[in-house]
Formats: structure tokens, sequence, C-alpha cells
């Protein structure tokens, strides 16, 4: 029973451990390089499958020339920008230690590049800081648009085909008549159909009502997508494409989108001409109710982001400990503190699996909520339970 | 460090269009493709266990309906054969009666008519006897006459003769 305990202990914390990225792990590169858990939830433009190597992804670049004509260049990967397009890393001034001097090293011999020509295409590696980093056009012309596909970008579009795939499998079953004539069938259909029901009775019905057919449709949809890439964070190999920022200000602008379109009379009235406030107060009381509806989708996007980032960041975190203790006291003590460290990281682990799914909810919950909140028709008790006072309300809108 | 925090944070407008397009495009395929299907299938399957259970609901209550008519007509239906029942029987009883006291009647007569039949044949046999006994007594008499007995000698051996005879 014991060996049995500590055998499933012994693989959950190697799964823990694959989950984070491995080059962290292999911090080998010399005394100056610190372990730095930021790198990681960071966007970059490659997928990382160290120690086997990392997989370059292509760069879209939208350039404006000189001449002031735009033009778009396309490259197989950011080594082939670099040599074929003679396209240059971006360096932060502010930038400091062993990552900026080998970024400064990696630019000047690109820089070399340059002046040599394509005669040196095969020579010099293209480091790992070049592609995290942003290029930048060569010859007086700038990027105005970069459409790279980056790691972010592959994970999301990795999640939304899973998506698509595993749904309209689920479509195919009930076109069938399996699920819509008969119960449904099998493991794949059963679990699927719980979490959309779930969505449909326990998200959307509580909040939209009537309404529920019409919203339905995205709600499973952010759920979906916001689930699963929760989900390919926490795969060996994988990123979380809901730790970027950008892509869940995407997510927030949608809900934000749904939610004014869906916005009823009342809804911008208690907006623009609140309700059962003295005449003097409404304009101080404009701005804040703008403000209120631009700051939800905003917390949104921060509240999933940084829920996602800050995981990953934690587990970075204490597998680095291990690192930094053996670097400040010897490789003795970081064996020691390895154990400790995985264990940590391990529930740490856990407790993502755990958020990676209470935050597809919050999302779809809060989304349906403020969808709920626009499309409400106002009747006046709810006004009277609302704001307290009706009768001045009355008097105040007549004195006005 | 202050590097990599802005690159967390940076904006990238690249990400936000493809990522914007995409999910739009997934939102509309899947809205199209999986959801509708899906969803109103669950919906006509939902409306088809309703509409089960309140046609089950029907046909119990429409059954129980049934049962209490069937078991209240079942009471009439046995109250009914009770009735019909007694009412044979007591038929049956005063055909009984009626049929033993007829026989009652006719035993009576036939032993009324057999009482008197005897009645009249002992009458006759009597009378035969009578009419038997004075020819034997005639015959006595001539035998009584032919060994020439005196008339009063006579006389009163018939007489003893005779109400000997009646005495028997």
């Amino acid at each position: 029973m014991m060996i049995k305990r500590a055998s499933i202990f012994f693989l959950l914390a190697l799964l823990a451990l694959m989950a984070i990225p491995p080059f962290a792990l292999a911090s080998d590169s010399g005394e100056t390089e610190d372990f730095d858990a930021l790198h990681h939830s960071a966007n970059a433009y490659y997928l990382d499958f160290s120690p086997f190597g990392d997989i370059e992804l292509p760069r879209f670049f939208v350039v404006q020339h000189a001449d002031g004509g735009y033009s778009l260049e396309l490259f197989r990967s950011t080594t082939s920008a670099i040599r074929n397009g003679h396209f240059t890393v971006e360096i932060a001034a502010a930038d400091h230690g062993a990552e900026a001097s080998e970024d400064s090293t990696s630019a000047s011999s690109t820089e070399v590049l340059e002046e040599v020509g394509d005669a040196h295409n095969t020579a010099g590696e293209v480091t790992r800081a070049e592609l995290e980093g942003h290029l930048l056009a060569p010859n007086g012309s700038h990027v105005v648009l970069d459409l790279s596909i980056s790691r972010h970008l592959f994970f999301a579009w990795l999640s939304m085909l899973l998506i698509l795939f595993l749904m309209t499998r689920m479509a195919r079953m009930y076109k069938r008549g399996i699920g819509r004539v008969t119960a449904p069938k099998g493991l794949f259909q059963n679990f699927f159909e719980t979490i959309i029901m779930f969505v449909r009775d326990e998200i959307a019905r509580p909040n939209l009502g009537a309404k529920t057919d019409k919203y339905l449709p995205y709600l499973l949809t952010a759920f979906f997508f916001i689930l699963v890439s929760n989900f390919l964070g926490l795969v060996p190999y994988g990123a979380t494409a809901t730790s970027s920022l950008m892509i869940t200000t995407v997510l927030a602008v949608f809900t934000f989108v749904i939610t004014q379109m869906g916005g009823t009379k009342d809804y911008w009235g208690h907006i623009f001409w609140p309700p059962g406030v003295p005449g003097f107060v409404k304009p101080i009381l404009i701005p804040v109710e703008v403000m209120g509806i631009i700051t939800k989708p905003i917390a949104l996007a921060i509240r999933l982001f940084a829920n996602m980032t800050a995981g990953h960041l934690v587990i970075l975190s204490l597998i680095g400990f291990i690192f930094s203790f053996a670097k400040m006291f010897g490789p003795g003590v970081g064996y020691a503190v390895a154990p400790i460290s995985v264990a940590f990281a391990l529930f740490v682990y856990f407790l993502e699996i755990l958020v990676s799914i209470i935050q597809a909810y919050v999302f779809t919950m809060l989304s349906a909520l403020f969808i709920s909140m626009a499309i409400q028709e106002h009747d006046h008790a709810h006004d009277d339970t609302h704001h307290g006072e009706h009768v001045s309300d009355h008097s105040e809108t007549v004195g006005a | 460090m202050i590097v990599l925090a802005v690159d967390l944070l940076a904006p990238d407008a690249g990400l936000i269009i493809w990522v914007g397009i995409t999910f739009l495009a997934l939102l509309l395929l899947l809205k199209k493709f999986a959801w509708g299907p899906i969803l109103s299938a669950m919906t006509t399957r939902e409306e088809t266990i309703h509409e089960s259970l309140s046609q089950a609901e029907r046909a119990l209550a429409e059954a129980k309906q049934l049962q209490s008519d069937n078991s209240k007509a079942r009471r009439e239906a046995e109250v009914q054969s009770q009735a019909i029942l007694r009412e044979a029987r007591d038929e049956a009883e005063r055909i009984r009666t009626e049929e033993v006291d007829k026989t009652r009647v006719q035993i009576k007569q036939l032993q009324d008519s057999a009482q008197a039949e005897i009645e009249r044949e002992k009458e006759n046999a009597l009378n035969s006897l009578r009419n038997e006994v004075a020819d034997l007594a005639i015959r006595a008499a001539e035998k009584i006459l032919r060994e020439n007995l005196d008339a009063d000698r006579q006389k009163k051996i018939v007489d003893n003769f005779l109400s000997d005879l009646s005495k028997n």
C-alpha cells in the first residue's frame, strides 16, 4: 500500500516536473546566467522542446519601407528573418546581466552577417534571447505590424482546433440521433455533455433566463477555449495561451462588445442618466458609470491573465529554489531542498488544475452576469430596491 | 528583469488581431456546426422526456380513473348478482314449498281416495261375505233339514251361528 502510494506520488511529481519548462532545469550555461521564472511565462517565437531542441515559428511582418510603401514579409522562422531578411533583434536599453550581453553579442553577430551578406547563411546559431525579442526591419524601413506566430498564439490555435474537433464530433453524434432520441452514449459524449449542461444550467440560465439561447454559444465557446487553453499549459511542453494579457484582453473585448450590443434602454439610461440621485450628482455619476462598464472587462482580462501566470511563476520559483540554494550553499543543499521544492511544486500544480477550471467558470460566469445586467428590463419594483428612495427619486427627477 | 516584465505585459497588436479574428471564426464555426446541433438536440431530448413524463402521468391518471371505474362497476355487478342470486334462491324456495305443498295435497288426496277405496272394498267384501255366509247357512240348513231336526233347534243353531259370524 505504502509503496503504491509512493509510486503514484513519484509519477505525479514527474509529471509536474515535466510540465515546467525543461530549460529551467537545465541551468548549465555558465555561472553568470540567473534562473528567471518570468522567461517561461512570457511570449516567444519558438516551441520549447528541450532537451530535444526548439521549433522556430514563422514570422510575418507588415513592413513600411523608407519610401513610404508597405509590404508583407513572410519568413519560415526567426533565423530565416535574421539571415535572409536582414532583420535585427531589438535591444532594450535597460537590459542587464548575461542576457543583455548575450543579446548584444548576437545582435552584433547578425550585424556582421548583414555586412557579409547571404554567403554566411549557415554561420552562427540564433540564440533563445533572439527568439524571444522583437525584430527590427533593415534599411530604414520599420515593422508596422508583427503578425508572427508566437508561442501563445500557437497554443491558442491548438486549443481552438482541439475544441473544434471535439465539438464537431459531438455534434455529429447528436445529428445521428445519439443523445437526441436516445440517451447519450459513451464516456466522450457524457463527459462533454455534462460540461455543456453545466454551462447552460448553472452559468447561463440563472443569469440570462429567457435569453439564454442567444448568448449560450458565446459563453460555451469562451468557457471551452479558456478551459482547454488553461489545461494545455499544464501538459509537458505546453504553454498557457490564457497567460497572455493580449489573449485575455481579446476575450474580455468580446464580452464587452456583446454586453454593449445587448444593452437595453434601461441599461443606457442607468449609465447616462442615473436614476435615484439628486440632479447635481448625475454629472459626477455619469463618468463613474462609464468607467464601470470599462473596468468590468479590464478586470476580466487581468483576473484570467494573472491567475494563469501566477501559478506557473510559483511552480517555476519553487523549482528555482533548488538551483538558487545549490548556487548559494553548494550542490548538497540543492539536493536536500529538491524534494521539498518538488513536493510544493506538485501541490501548486494541483492547485493550478483547480484554478484552470475555476477561472474558466469565473470568466464565463461574470460574462453572463455582465450581459444579464445589460439586457435586463428594469421595472419600478427593482428600482425601488436598488436605489432605496423611490419617492425622492421622483421628486428630484421632477425638480431637475 | 525590467525588460521581461515589459514583455509579459507588452502590447502585441499582431497577437490581438490574430486571436480576435480566429476566436470570432471559432465562435461562428462552433455556433453553426457544434453548439447549434448539440443544444437543439439536447432541447429536443429534454422536451421528449418532458412530454413522455407528462404523457405517462396522464396515462397513469387515466388508468387510475379506469381502475376506479372498473372496481365501481364490479361492485355494482356484485351487488346486482347477489340480488339476482337472492331472488333466484327465494324463487326456488317458493317453488319448492309450492311443490311440496302440492305434493302433500296430492298425497293427501291419494290417501283419501285409497282410504275410500279400501272402505268400499271392505264394504264389498263384507257384503259378499254376508252373502256367502247366508249361502253357507242355507246349505247348512239344507243339511240339517236333511237330517230332520226340529225347527227350534235348527233356528237356534242358525242364530248362534250368525251371531258368531257377526262377532267375527
